[in-house]
């Protein structure tokens, strides 16, 4: 099943690694569909990846930035036969992960839009907390579907309506496009043209339990909070139809039942009565009413979602693809995978950390991202890895570990350097980058480099503070070693977490022979950062 | 970038991403280096492309009609073409129709935004198994000097910026993507660093090219190139960024130009066209006039005749208008039937275009509406024939094809042909 890089079939290392896939019965399962997926799938798959490339991917992945120097050469010269999985363990209990994928979801739900109305760090901290506590993404997200903004404690989580300025149509879209995975836009104002399963009263279904709630701009808390009507309905027109037939649609999800409303009298109406200076409270909340159906009917379509955007995360390109288009005519690239994933969220409990570590462990996380053959479409087959971009924040972070910035930083806190301190130095430090690579606000995450990115990571101030030594860093550790094969091993392992070969200690010690070494270790650095083997996980 | 309208979909948002649409499977292709058919002739010749983003209304502007149910409330006014009329919206380029040709008998049969952009900037409805390239990129891959330093297919656009670059290209390669102009501005960053000299940034660059082709020998894909293109069109830039900065203009020009966005977008065009670009696309926008079209007419048209009148004749007064194909295009044009919001709504089934310079017949008018502009009833064209038109104005070979695994692939649809009466 598994062959080495080298051709070799050790069967001491097969039968080791087979006792680690053991320990995650999901990984198996997974990798089980992919090769019942291909007929010739043993003749065809890339071998396994080596170690310092997987070191840098699941370092990348799980929080954020590649791996140290140190944690590189440890990692390649430990002999346990499970150390993979251990490192893995490792990382998924680090602070840093939580704290990396809180940035994640924040760029998936938020997509970079500004803190309008709330405070948005506060909101990645909320995100964080409940990542490190193993929150469920389903809770998480039924509780930002029902908050209100009012309490001070619980604000942060109203991020995602308020900062949207609970505005209907595009609180709707996002929903069903984040959540719910089905870009339901189209579906506004007639049947979705191109797509059968995008209908109309989809759109409106979902609207209906929005269309109560409003921004309110409460004079006594002097900030913007949601209020909620207790009467009104939605009805729609399709402008397609020339006989103009208006519906009414309560509330639901896509192919869900509709939600009646309680018969209720007018005095039963309200908790508190919307009054220019009172926030409406109602009795029933169509919007609560969401957050209690996204977890219970909405469960499903919420568990296929998330398992195809975090396979999109770490595998480079989600099974279903657009990552908005789940539905009937767009098939996943293996049907049975995405079943699998999806099950395993639901029965999981939508825990994110051990579908990472499902993930990671498979083989096809683990193949190799160089081909074997001349197959077509080997990616999307998953017969070799996919060679894929870092996101911004894998940028941001990993230009900071790479350069040594947060060694550095660690040094110069001394006991003040806690995980917290150095995590607030790094967000600050990485954030010009973040900003740079960045989509416009209000776009998803996707490779789109441009010119601009380039003359800044060439000609921008905020890269050379990175390049010069300090103590700690890279640049300092460099020019400290008298030898340059040793600068030359200490440059590749920190920014690339590999050895040099032959040519490329040649080419530094060429470097090094010049006048000024540190300039020409700065070079060195930048020219390493600035190459695609940096900016792409291999 | 736009105003949100109908119902805020991707479709009636004005974004740059919706213009150009979502490249089908086909522009994930892995960039193989492939030959392609060799570079045909090139001698100096570029493009200015003029977009006007959202669908202007043909009847506001190229081909009104006045009087007609459908003909709105503006009238048509003579130009400089005896029997040529252009809407009243369109005083100064009425001076100038002798330089331009109007193409009237357009049907596009694409009522889409993103697809009607594809159609229009690769001559070819978008299929599922092949990405095209855009008219920019092949501009930019045949007709260009190989050593330009200039990027090959600029675009100037009110800011923004987003958008795929890379993905224009398709099939040729990353290299030949458009580099987005946001606002006119030349790009921030343009300067080196203090106390970095041009020699370290030769050698930084150098070294950074050599870890890239170790690293990419073995395994090369569209992304990759995209990537490490930009830093060569950076370089790119930055050697030319004198010519970004229209404060150098006289002021009387500028003025004529027109003291707008649009105005200084058209004149960092002339500079750059001047500067040896090969292909400049300028986007003007809000032309999705669902609501109010007569108001937002007039006020676009307030702002693109005057500049566009301009432009025209400063390339004329530089000696560079006769070897620069000149297009003032849109993805389809706007409904006869007025809506009840004062709007016109999608309409690619009777609309114009306008042509000018490199190639074209002067004062020529090919194509003819209905009374109502309801159908084409006289030489009805689509966008096949407009690319094949422009091939052959740029003195290309519209018969020829590309080479991509060996499989030929038409650089024209085959079944169109060049609008031989506007060719010189």
């Amino acid at each position: 099943m598994i062959r080495l890089a080298n051709g070799v079939a050790l069967c001491a290392v097969l039968t080791f690694t087979s006792l680690m896939n053991a320990a995650e019965p999901l990984s198996q399962a997974m990798d089980g569909a992919i090769e019942r997926a291909e007929p010739k799938f043993k003749d065809l798959a890339s071998s396994r990846c080596d170690d310092g490339t997987f070191l840098r991917r699941i370092s990348v992945d799980l929080i954020g930035r590649v791996p140290t120097s140190s944690e590189v050469r440890t990692f390649l010269v430990a002999t346990q036969p499970d150390k993979r999985a251990q490192w893995v363990d490792r990382l998924l209990a680090n602070p840093d992960h939580a704290w990396y994928w809180a940035q994640v979801l924040d760029a998936w739900w938020m997509e970079r839009l500004p803190g309008k109305n709330t405070d948005a760090s506060a909101w990645v901290t909320y995100l964080r907390e409940s990542l490190a506590a193993n929150k469920g993404l389903d809770a998480l997200v039924a509780e930002i579907v029902a908050a209100d903004g009012v309490d001070p404690a619980q604000r942060a989580r109203a991020r995602f309506l308020l900062d949207r300025d609970m505005e209907p149509t595009l609180v709707v879209r996002d929903i069903s496009r984040l959540f719910l995975g089905a870009n339901l836009q189209c579906a506004q104002c007639h049947d979705h043209p191109r797509i059968d399963g995008y209908k109309q009263e989809h759109f409106h279904g979902l609207m209906a339990y929005f269309n109560r709630t409003y921004l309110f701009d409460d004079p006594k808390l002097k900030k913007k909070v949601l209020g909620e009507k207790a009467d009104g309905d939605v009805t729609f027109q399709s402008v397609f139809d020339p006989k103009k037939v208006t519906r009414k649609r309560s509330p639901g999800l896509p192919n869900g039942p509709e939600r009646q409303d309680p018969m209720l009298t007018k005095e039963q109406l309200y908790v508190s009565a919307p009054a220019k200076d009172v926030r409406g409270i109602p009795k029933h909340s169509r919007r609560a009413l969401l957050a209690g159906d996204l977890v219970t009917a909405g469960r499903e379509p919420m568990a296929r979602n998330l398992a195809n955007r975090i396979w999109a995360q770490v595998m480079g390109k989600g099974m279903i693809h657009p990552l908005d288009q789940i539905h009937g005519d767009n098939m996943a690239s293996n049907p049975e995978l995405l079943e699998i994933m999806t099950k395993a969220m639901l029965d999981g409990g939508f825990k994110l950390r051990p579908m990472l570590r499902a993930i990671v462990l498979s083989d096809a996380y683990q193949r190799s991202s160089m081909p074997r053959g001349k197959e077509k479409k080997a990616e999307d087959r998953l017969l070799m890895a996919r060679l894929r971009p870092l996101n911004p924040e894998q940028v941001g972070y990993s230009i900071l570990a790479a350069s040594g910035y947060d060694e550095a930083e660690a040094k110069a806190l001394g006991t003040k350097a806690t995980p917290a301190a150095l995590q607030a130095k790094r967000e600050a430090s990485a954030r010009p980058f973040i900003n740079t690579l960045a989509p416009p606000a209000g776009n998803p995450d996707g490779f789109e480099p441009r010119l601009e990115q380039a003359l800044f990571m060439s000609n921008h101030a905020h890269i050379q503070q990175f390049l010069s030594p300090r103590d700690g860093n890279l640049a300092a550790r460099m020019l400290a070693q008298k030898d340059s094969g040793k600068a030359a091993e200490e440059l590749y392992l920190s920014v690339l977490a590999r050895l040099p070969d032959e040519s490329e200690r040649g080419d530094v010690a060429a470097s090094f022979q010049s006048a000024d070494r540190s300039v020409a270790v700065r070079d060195l650095i930048w020219a390493l950062l600035a190459s695609a083997e940096f900016r792409f996980v291999s | 970038m736009g105003e949100l309208r109908g119902c805020g979909s991707i479709e009636h948002t004005i974004s740059r991403r919706a213009a150009m649409g979502v490249l089908a499977a086909g522009s994930a292709m892995a960039f193989n280096g492939n030959a392609l058919a060799a570079p045909l002739t090139h001698q100096n010749k570029r493009v200015l492309m003029v977009f006007l983003a959202g669908g202007v209304s043909q009847l506001e502007t190229w081909d009104p009609k006045p009087g007609a149910p459908t003909g709105g409330p503006f009238r048509a006014i003579p130009t400089s073409v005896t029997g040529t009329h252009v809407s009243e919206l369109l005083p100064h380029t009425a001076m100038q129709m002798h330089r331009l040709a109007l193409v009237r008998g357009i049907n596009t049969a694409e009522d889409d935004h993103g697809k009607g952009s594809y159609i229009m900037h690769t001559g070819r409805k978008q299929e599922p198994s092949v990405a095209y390239p855009h008219l920019g990129s092949l501009v930019a891959r045949m007709v260009a000097e190989p050593d330009n330093p200039l990027p090959g297919y600029l675009h100037v656009q009110p800011g923004g910026g987003g958008g795929s670059s890379a993905g224009d290209a398709a099939f040729l390669g990353p290299r030949f993507g458009s580099v987005n102009i946001s606002d006119g501005k030349p790009p921030v960053n343009i300067d080196l660093p203090n106390g970095l000299t041009q020699a370290r940034d030769d050698s930084r660059h150098s070294m950074r090219r050599k870890a890239d082709a170790r690293f990419l020998a073995t395994r090369n894909t569209a992304e990759t190139e995209a990537y490490t293109q930009t830093h060569d069109q950076a370089r790119q830039m930055m050697a030319k960024k004198a010519l970004f900065d229209v404060t150098n203009e006289p002021d009387r020009l500028a003025g004529g130009y027109g003291r707008h966005d649009f105005g200084r977008h058209c004149l960092l065009a002339r500079r750059l066209l001047e500067g040896g670009a090969p292909f400049v696309k300028v986007t003007h926008t809000n032309y999705d006039t669902h609501h109010e079209n007569f108001d937002f007419h007039i006020e676009r048209m307030g702002e693109f005749d005057r500049t566009f009148a301009t432009l025209l004749e400063d390339l004329h007064q530089r000696g560079l208008l006769s070897s620069t194909l000149v297009m003032v295009i849109s993805e389809f044009g706007r409904t006869p039937n007025i809506n009840r919001n004062y709007g016109r709504d999608h309409w690619s089934k009777a609309w114009s275009v306008a042509l000018a310079g490199q190639g074209i017949v002067p004062g020529a008018v090919t194509g003819k509406t209905n009374a109502q502009g309801t159908a084409v009833v006289d030489r009805q064209v689509n966008g096949g024939h407009l690319f094949a038109t422009y091939f052959k104005a740029l003195g290309l070979d519209p018969t020829k094809k590309h080479y991509i695994d060996q499989r030929p692939i038409p650089m024209t649809d085959p079944a169109a042909s060049p609008i031989a009466e506007i060719l010189a």
